[in-house]
């Protein structure tokens, strides 16, 4: 294994970024933390001949508050500045305890947001929970600036729905009326396993009343998705043990998952069952968002 | 036989290779550079099995940098192996490549850029042969035959039987069959394969990452066909091995032609994906064992008939395959025994010695077949074992002399510790199950991998002309597991000197004398023997020097931690090892000694009876306690408990470290360990991402003991082994631990969640019926 040679760039500005991403076209990749890219190139997956690397656009890395937008957070941002921010410690605990299951340390010092979503893979652990917090994604192309849902950036395993000279320059997390949220990754050892199962929810709960539910799915079909039938199911449902279990029920059977080494598509069913009503449970329970 | 009657051993003395180790200042095979050094690596088929058309590397020449592109005609065609009953690798595939992975051809560049794109210029022209994938079928009718001399894809059969089995079986209270599964596992040492070869003015030096210099230097001279004293073997620091670095590698075969033809130091090594390639880790199999017991549990006979996945070539698996039954008659007194195995040939990469070699598979199915045994009958796990347990000076049925055996007291402690009776009375937590199981391995093999009559161990001690330090030469390889350590503690104990003041050059054909190296844990017997030997020598030269030093008789004189005093007469001033010594060097020339061991005849007469013969053998038990999350099949680890007998402990800081280790090793092999293939015998898991070995939150607490008072007359100062043996029980008492908590058995290992979650579900759904 050894990793083929490539061009390099690294620009001052999104703008020049984008044009270099237009100008060469799909032989050209964008790079971030490249814990993904550089492993895929070495195994030739991938073959960019030129690399646009994004580390001095350091508007991409940041998180903070912004009253009327939300917590605004930049795609350069690795997963452990989403473990450590203060921000999100307060504001969004789940989002950091979510990227702290991630991987190892080494790789939530270099592996970025922006990395994690634009790759597209279905076990990713960050786009389950910023789906059900509604998330949106800022992107930046040559003709300018779009925001889309998140949920709707991924087009398939692998696949995004950015054309190839547009860079994700944000993850804006609207203000919310959830009451509580929580991610459950279900990998099957303690530290760098990818999610066999990933769950995340987020519950509005008021007196004890379900008034809204956000659920999505991670790992069990060719993206993330949303479990939008469980979502219904639980609106307007007082909590109850067999409310959240019936939950589980209906997720299992709103995902579609692939049989592969780590877990059979049976086994991944049960365990989106399983986890849905102890995410929701958890996220009822821990009372934070 | 307690500690305080000992100086050095016996005691945790630091890391003789501690602080270069951890300040990174260690220099392992691939760290090695040499003046005008080439790099070279191997192309590997892409099929697991085809037929070799042509091969053209004329492209490959043209690139600058290319220094020489080699192919099975560059190369010596003499089969190579372990065990010289089934010679069956060559260097370069000649006619066919037999797994994904098979060396084709090899390249040495001026960097290693160069040599992946010298590779990938080489054209090779295929003709893709069905492959053997499925061990379980390899013998039959539409399955190709692997290679010509073997029919049926077997490459080893085995039958054995001592005593009547069928009358064993006819009297018994109970007779029972189980079978379980096994899987392909991999040793995953740190440090990648690596050789350096330097063929210069007729002379081949080879830097290898290598558990065995003598071996290395043995099969590397028959290649070559070159008299032993002209290639000198050397192994730098060595990064683990757990038996895959025991047998040559493409590396220093091919390292070596290539620097013989360009006349340049080669470094030759493998990437991850390649040491998955060239394995020689765990066998698969299958193993039926059938049992008869009387009314009390106590075995009366036991046939196990297996039938193992050997992959491409032999390797060691010849061993693994004997191995796999001799050893299940330690534990437990088994009166009669019959033993039956198959080992394969498949399109897979070949299988070899990995911890505990051949013996944890077959164990974590004797031991559930006990579980099953006791349960059926209404017995406890812990007494059924009590019930069988070996006793100290016996002999198995198949011919092992076991001296010390502390069997029933490691039982009896680990149901101590573990608080097994207790549990049993009153019962656990829902989900919560404790599993017990044994183990035992041998403390060296009796007799060395290919046939010769030298001895097994041998060294040398020099003490420096000033006497502020000694230097142990021995041919032993340190491959991470602290035998550099404890064999300097043995020195100093048996000098009379201090541990601190040993400096050891080892593990060089050329500047140690034999020793067979790092397997079948013998280093602390076999290699121990020789050097207390040593240095019992240097003792009596020393005292005898300050004998005619204090004009006092030696028999009063004793030497301790390097102080000379006299024992009846304690007011005579006492004088250093340091001053004794020099003086000695001045009147006498250089204070030398030599030790030397070679075990005593071992075994019956059998076919395969030296398989699994050894000076000793040790003994252990482990406890295990789970707790099952039942709707997910998740297995927590609360605690492991570990009881060893291992003789006299030499250093316990090391003892534990080895225990820790080897579990850790289980621990992953029961619940996440597996090399996966797909359809075309290529790996897909082939890296430390997707395979699975344990991390540090995996990592149970863990109780681990000896029995202090053991001692082994076979050992040095009455120690044994514990490096391989640790790995015998722990798939067993997971697998009880799960059954006791669940009531559910998981027939094949690993042990995954989803395993356990599906029997659950089956469980569930049958009683629901
Ligand atoms: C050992 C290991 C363990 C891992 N464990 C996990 C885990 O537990 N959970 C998990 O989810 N992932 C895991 N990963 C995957 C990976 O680390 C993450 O997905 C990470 O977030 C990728 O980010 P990066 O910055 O390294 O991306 P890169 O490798 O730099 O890029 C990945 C892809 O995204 C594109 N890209 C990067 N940034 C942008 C941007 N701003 N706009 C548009 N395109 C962009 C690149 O062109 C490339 O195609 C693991 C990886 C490794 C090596």
């Amino acid at each position: 294994m050894y990793l083929p040679d490539f061009e390099y760039y690294a620009p001052d500005s999104i703008a020049e970024a984008c044009k270099l991403l237009s100008q060469f076209g799909p032989r050209a990749k964008v790079l971030a933390g490249g814990t993904d890219l550089i492993a895929k190139m070495k195994n030739e997956v991938l073959k960019p001949e030129i690399l646009i690397s994004i580390k001095k656009l350091d508007q991409m890395k940041k998180i903070e508050y912004v009253p009327g937008k939300g917590v605004v957070i930049g795609a350069r941002s690795t997963h452990n500045d989403l473990v450590n921010s203060k921000v999100l410690n307060e504001k969004y605990l789940s989002i950091s305890e979510a990227a702290h299951q991630m991987a190892a340390n080494q790789v939530r010092n270099a592996g970025t947001v922006g990395g994690n979503i634009s790759n597209a893979v279905p076990s990713a652990d960050l786009p389950p929970i910023f789906i059900a917090l509604n998330a949106a994604v800022k992107v930046t192309g040559v003709k300018g600036e779009r925001s889309l849902a998140l949920e709707d950036v991924f087009a398939g395993p692998g696949k995004t729905n950015l054309t190839q000279d547009e860079i994700i320059t944000e993850v804006i997390i609207p203000d919310q009326k959830m009451t509580g949220s929580n991610y459950i990754k279900f990998g099957l050892r303690g530290a760098g396993a990818l999610a066999v199962v990933g769950v995340a929810v987020a519950v509005q709960v008021e007196n004890n009343v379900i008034k809204d539910a956000r659920v999505a799915l991670g790992a069990v079909a060719a993206t993330p998705v949303r479990a939008k039938k469980t979502e219904e199911f639980l609106k307007g449902k007082k909590v109850s043990d067999e409310v959240l279990a019936e939950a589980g029920v209906i997720a299992s059977g709103e995902c579609k998952p692939i049989s592969d080494v780590r877990a059979s598509a049976e086994y991944r069913t049960d365990m989106v069952r399983v986890f849905t009503k102890r995410a929701l449970r958890a996220a009822i329970d821990k009372g934070h968002v | 036989m307690s500690e305080k009657n000992f100086n050095v051993i016996g005691k945790g003395k630091p890391r003789y290779d501690g602080r270069v180790k951890v300040t990174g200042a260690a220099k392992y095979c691939g760290d090695l550079k040499f003046p005008n050094m080439l790099y070279g690596k191997m192309l590997g088929s892409p099929y697991a099995h085809a037929k070799i058309l042509s091969i053209d590397t004329s492209e490959a020449m043209k690139i600058p940098g290319v220094k020489a592109v080699i192919t099975a005609k560059d190369v010596p065609s003499l089969k190579y192996g372990i065990s010289p009953a089934r010679w069956d690798e060559n260097c370069l595939c000649i006619e066919k490549a037999l797994f994904v992975g098979d060396k084709v051809a090899a390249v040495a560049c001026v960097d290693e850029e160069t040599c992946y794109k010298a590779l990938k210029a080489i054209k090779v022209e295929y003709e893709v042969l069905k492959p053997v994938l499925d061990y379980m079928h390899a013998d039959e009718d539409d399955m190709p035959q692997i290679h010509e001399k073997y029919a049926k894809n077997i490459n080893t059969e085995i039958h054995q039987e001592f005593g009547d089995i069928k009358k064993a079986f006819a009297e018994a209270h109970y007779v029972r069959t189980d079978t379980f599964v096994g899987q392909r596992c991999y040793q995953c040492p740190i440090e990648p394969h690596s050789a350096v070869c330097i063929w210069q003015d007729n002379k081949l030096t080879v830097y290898s990452s290598t558990q065995s210099v003598h071996y290395f230097q043995h099969y590397i001279a028959r290649e070559f066909e070159l008299p032993m004293g002209d290639v000198r073997v050397i192994a730098p620091f060595v990064g683990g091995g757990f038996g895959g670095k025991l047998e040559p590698t493409g590396l220093e075969f091919n390292g070596a032609a290539l620097s013989r033809i360009t006349g340049r130091p080669v470094k030759m090594f493998y990437d991850r994906q390649e040491m998955f390639q060239h394995n020689r880790g765990r066998h698969q199999g299958t193993y039926k064992i059938t049992s008869g017991v009387d009314k009390d549990g106590k075995i009366l006979g036991c046939h196990v008939d297996f039938q193992t996945d050997g992959g491409a070539y032999t390797s060691l698996g010849i061993a693994t395959a004997y191995y796999a039954g001799a050893l299940l008659p330690l534990t437990y007194e088994i009166p009669v025994y019959k033993f039956d195995n198959r080992r394969m040939y498949t399109n897979l990469p070949a299988c070899g010695a990995h911890r505990g070699h051949g013996a944890p598979q077959p164990k974590y199915a004797f031991e559930s077949h006990m579980d099953n045994i006791a349960k059926a009958m209404g017995i406890d796990p812990l007494d059924i074992r009590l019930r069988n347990a070996r006793r100290p000076n016996t002999e198995t049925v198949n011919n092992f002399k076991v001296n010390s055996c502390g069997m029933k007291e490691c039982l009896e402690r680990a149901g101590e510790l573990s608080d097994w009776r207790k549990k049993k009375k009153e019962g656990l937590p829902k989900g919560r199950g404790i599993g017990i199981s044994t183990g035992s391995f041998v403390t060296g093999a009796g007799y060395p991998i290919y046939r010769t009559d030298l001895p097994h161990a041998s060294c040398m001690i020099r003490v420096h002309e000033d006497g502020t330090s000694a230097t142990l030469y021995s041919g032993t390889v340190d491959i991470g597991q602290g035998s550099h350590t404890i064999l300097c503690q043995m020195a100093a104990e048996a000098m009379g000197y201090r541990y601190e003041n040993m400096k050891m050059v080892a593990s060089d054909t050329e500047t140690c004398p034999l020793d067979f190296g790092a397997y079948a844990s013998r280093q602390t017997l076999m290699s121990g023997s020789a050097v207390k030997q040593a240095g019992e020598e240097i003792y009596r030269q020393i005292i005898d020097m300050a004998s005619t030093m204090l004009n006092l008789p030696p028999e009063d004189l004793k030497c301790e931690l390097g102080v000379i005093s006299s024992i009846s007469r304690p007011k005579v001033a006492p004088i250093t090892f340091e001053e004794v010594a020099r003086r000695f060097f001045v009147l006498r020339g250089p204070l030398i000694a030599k030790g030397v061991y070679t075990p005593p005849r071992l075994g019956g007469t059998f076919k395969g009876a030296p398989v699994g013969t050894s000076p000793a053998y040790s003994f252990c038990v482990q406890a295990a306690e789970v707790q099952i999350d039942e709707e997910t099949g998740k297995i927590d680890v609360e605690r492991v408990w570990d009881v060893h007998d291992v003789g006299q402990v030499i250093n316990p800081v090391n003892l534990h470290g080895q225990v820790h280790g080897a579990l850790y090793m289980g621990l992953g092999e029961t619940i996440w360990e597996q090399v996966h293939f797909d359809s075309n015998g290529k790996i897909v898991n082939g890296n430390l991402g997707g395979y699975m070995i344990m991390t540090a939150l995996d990592m149970p607490p863990i109780t681990s003991e000896v029995l202090e008072d053991s001692y082994e007359i076979a050992g040095p100062w009455g120690a044994k082994e514990v490096g391989e043996g640790a790995t015998n029980p722990t798939i067993g008492a997971f697998r009880n631990a799960i059954f006791d908590a669940m009531g559910v058995s998981v027939n094949s290992v690993p042990l995954t969640y989803e395993k356990v979650w599906r029997a659950l579900k089956e469980k569930r759904e049958s009683e629901n019926k």
